[in-house]
């Protein structure tokens, strides 16, 4: 466990977002969940292809929280846990379909050699998606990285938590 | 369709200011809203904008980035940013004229880049010491940015604005 490195606010709330570092910075939290809740709620791309690169990501970063959270949306669009037991090294044997095979080598790559995006790899993901799709799943995929990066450089978190569901992020918030 | 600024087939009608803005256009409320969340750093000036110019920019050199390093935040130069400063940035740890704050947070951003889990006990606490918890929350954010959308104009091959 990396110790954190920033005291959380003294709040109340159960809400753990709102009792995290990141409330300390209230009007940039609210700024992200719109952020954050449009990308989910308000995109032109599906919500379990969006889930299959968070989750991807998160177990690049090893981020304890985001590799412990599940969306709802995209369990209910078929991103199963028997799914996501096939976002593993060793993807490309398994049988997971072309598409979510091409997802999985762009988070790869995205997190490892992003300059380094071959002509194979970009008629792929052209044959898969249009460009606007693209354009969501590369600017999810910066969020996604920036998040897991932002919760492990503050540290403070355990070293496992438990998979559980949560709503998926909207805009405006769902009470 | 219009060719060059991206590998994406871009529309001829494609809108924005430069390069990168026109490719993530394409999305539009999505851009909206990073553009909302990603200019409150330096409207709010909740790091000096100085040091978080440096950063930004270090970060795009790392990942070599083209379109970011294009670009100057007009806040960094209105507080006094130089060109001689950032053209010394690639090898700032062997210069004298980089405060001991700027050191601290460029030491961390590079690992932040490189391997977020490698930042040290240490290096984070120099970070913490120059710039307080809730400055350490908004520069951290700030990184997250700046990392996540250099590799954006990578990934995209966003080409530098002219």
């Amino acid at each position: 466990m990396i110790a954190a490195r920033v005291k959380p606010p003294r709040t109340q709330s159960r809400d753990p977002i709102q009792a995290s570092p990141l409330a300390l910075q209230p009007e940039l939290l609210q700024a992200f969940l719109r952020l954050y809740g449009t990308l989910w709620s308000h995109g032109e791309l599906d919500q379990a292809t969006k889930e299959l690169a968070r989750i991807r990501n998160a177990r690049t970063i090893d981020c304890p929280i985001c590799k412990a959270i599940r969306f709802k949306g995209a369990r209910e669009e078929g991103l199963t846990e028997d799914v996501v037991d096939r976002i593993r090294d060793g993807y490309q044997a398994s049988d997971l379909s072309d598409r979510q095979k091409v997802v999985l080598r762009y988070v790869d790559a995205f997190l490892a050699s992003p300059g380094e995006i071959g002509e194979d790899l970009r008629r792929e993901l052209l044959a898969h998606f249009t460009p606007a799709q693209l354009v969501e799943l590369t600017a999810a995929l910066a969020l996604f990285m920036g998040f897991s990066k932002i919760a492990v450089a503050l540290g403070g978190l355990p070293d496992t938590i438990p998979v559980h569901e949560q709503p998926t992020p909207a805009w405006p918030a769902t009470p | 369709m219009v060719g060059a600024m991206s590998w994406l087939p871009l529309p001829a009608t494609a809108a924005g200011r430069d390069p990168f803005e026109r490719v993530f256009a394409l999305r539009p409320n999505l851009f909206e809203a990073w553009r909302d969340f990603a200019a409150l750093f330096w409207s709010r000036r909740l790091v000096d904008p100085v040091v978080l110019e440096l950063c930004r920019l270090r970060v795009a050199q790392l990942l070599e980035a083209r379109h970011p390093q294009s670009v100057r935040t007009p806040e960094a130069l209105a507080a006094g940013l130089s060109e001689s400063r950032i053209a010394g940035l690639a090898s700032w740890w062997t210069r004298d004229d980089f405060s001991p704050t700027e050191r601290a947070c460029l030491r961390f951003a590079e690992q932040f880049v490189l391997d977020a889990k490698g930042i040290s006990d240490a290096d984070a606490a120099a970070v913490v010491g120059a710039l307080g918890d809730a400055g350490t929350v908004a520069f951290v954010e700030a990184l997250a940015i700046f990392d996540g959308f250099s590799r954006f104009c990578c990934s995209l091959d966003v080409e530098a604005r002219a």
